[in-house]
């Protein structure tokens, strides 16, 4: 299968991945364990956007405001959309809090707004400042994806092994509620 | 958005294949091989090459700006004549027009149509500044991945044309699936394989 085809064909697991993440958040008020880990926060915020069909029969659900306003993208959940772009805050177990868009077609990270450094707002520009302030930075994108990574990782061992169809009964019924 | 300042948006690639030799001097003689190149002062249409990460100007790589650790930071720029369709547009039916008029005829075939539409944006592209863009990169050796500082379906065409052309490398991109494929053990490729959509909304599972 060639690449396009990966992602047109696939799409569907970022997608369940993202709504997934949002259903896990809400169940211990943002807080979800990471095997052998423990806590990571994740709290998503102020704009989702929900996609349904392809082409021509494809529809689009913009849901931007504030936690309760949120309602209106559960209620695209159950109307069988699924999300595709989501504004999350995510705090690591370095306790690093990070704000960004994830997309759920490529898994880009979109627009991304990295912890406060020691370096930050320093002026020097030598060769080695820049190339220190710049691990830095490299460093705490690394945290990020690695953290997002892990949170793959715990969906797909849920997806593909048999607590899936408990997971999944208990989804419905999150998404039954935004209808109540 | 780029790597080195303010907030940052970037996708993952995966680096297939190996450099032969000293990696580093490779890096040196390739990144410079195909550094930008300005057209400022030239009448083509369109450049594409490497530049520090700190200074777009900076195509010479003072002080190996392209190393930072365990990682290889560049930023491709590309700069471009664009010529705005409705400029185009105009000049074409302009320049139609006299065309119909010297030669006395009432309307011009396709062919000649096409013909002067070209013309005139060669004509336009020549009185055009190049227009710069500028996209970080960062490639992490250790895991033999690239951040891609855009998620601009041109600019990412782009970098997957001269990452090739300068390190003889194919950059794959990694949506979810084939990130999954990494992350998972090979036993469970084809569970991954086989896995259908879920229906969140109702039903039985």
């Amino acid at each position: 299968m060639d690449l396009l085809d990966i992602i047109a064909e696939k799409r569907f697991l970022g997608r369940e991945f993202l709504s997934w993440l949002w259903f896990k958040s809400e169940e211990r008020s943002g807080a979800v364990d990471l095997p052998e880990q423990g806590d990571v926060q994740v709290n998503f915020e102020k704009y989702m956007l929900l996609e349904s069909g392809e082409g021509e029969n494809q529809e689009k659900l913009i849901c931007r405001g504030l936690q309760a306003e949120l309602q209106e993208a559960r209620t695209g959940l159950l109307m069988g959309k699924q999300l595709e772009q989501a504004r999350i805050r995510l705090t690591t177990r370095g306790e690093y809090e990070f704000f960004l868009t994830l997309g759920a077609t490529l898994l880009d990270f979109r627009n991304v707004k990295l912890p406060k450094t020691m370096t930050e707002g320093d002026e020097e520009s030598d060769a080695t400042a820049l190339e220190g302030r710049t691990l830095e930075r490299i460093a705490l994108i690394e945290e990020l994806t690695r953290a997002v990574h892990d949170l793959f990782r715990l969906f797909l061992s849920l997806r593909l092994g048999p607590a899936w169809e408990t997971e999944l009964i208990r989804i419905r019924k999150w998404v039954q509620q935004a209808a109540a | 958005m780029g790597l080195v300042k303010g907030a940052v948006s970037f996708v993952r690639y995966s680096v297939e294949g190996t450099m032969p030799g000293n990696f580093w001097d490779i890096v040196a003689e390739r990144v410079r091989a195909f550094s930008f190149k300005d057209i400022d002062d030239t009448l083509d249409e369109f450049s594409v090459g490497w530049v520090s990460v700190y200074d777009m100007f900076d195509s010479g790589f003072a002080y190996n700006a392209y190393a930072a650790g365990d990682y290889v930071v560049l930023a491709m720029r590309a700069d471009e004549r664009k010529v705005s369709a409705a400029l185009l547009n105009k000049f074409a039916a302009k320049e139609e027009a006299r065309v119909k008029l010297e030669k006395q005829v009432p309307r011009l075939n396709r062919a000649h149509r096409t013909e002067i539409k070209e013309q005139v944006r060669q004509m336009l592209v020549r009185k055009t500044v190049p227009v710069p863009a500028v996209y970080d990169l960062c490639w992490s050796l250790a895991e033999n991945t690239v951040l891609f500082f855009s998620s601009n379906n041109k600019a990412m065409g782009m970098l997957e044309d001269l990452f090739k052309e300068t390190f003889d490398l194919h950059l794959v991109l990694q949506p979810p699936y084939l990130t999954a494929e990494q992350l998972l053990p090979p036993e469970k490729h084809r569970l991954l394989a086989d896995l259908e959509p879920a229906l969140f909304a109702g039903g039985q599972p």
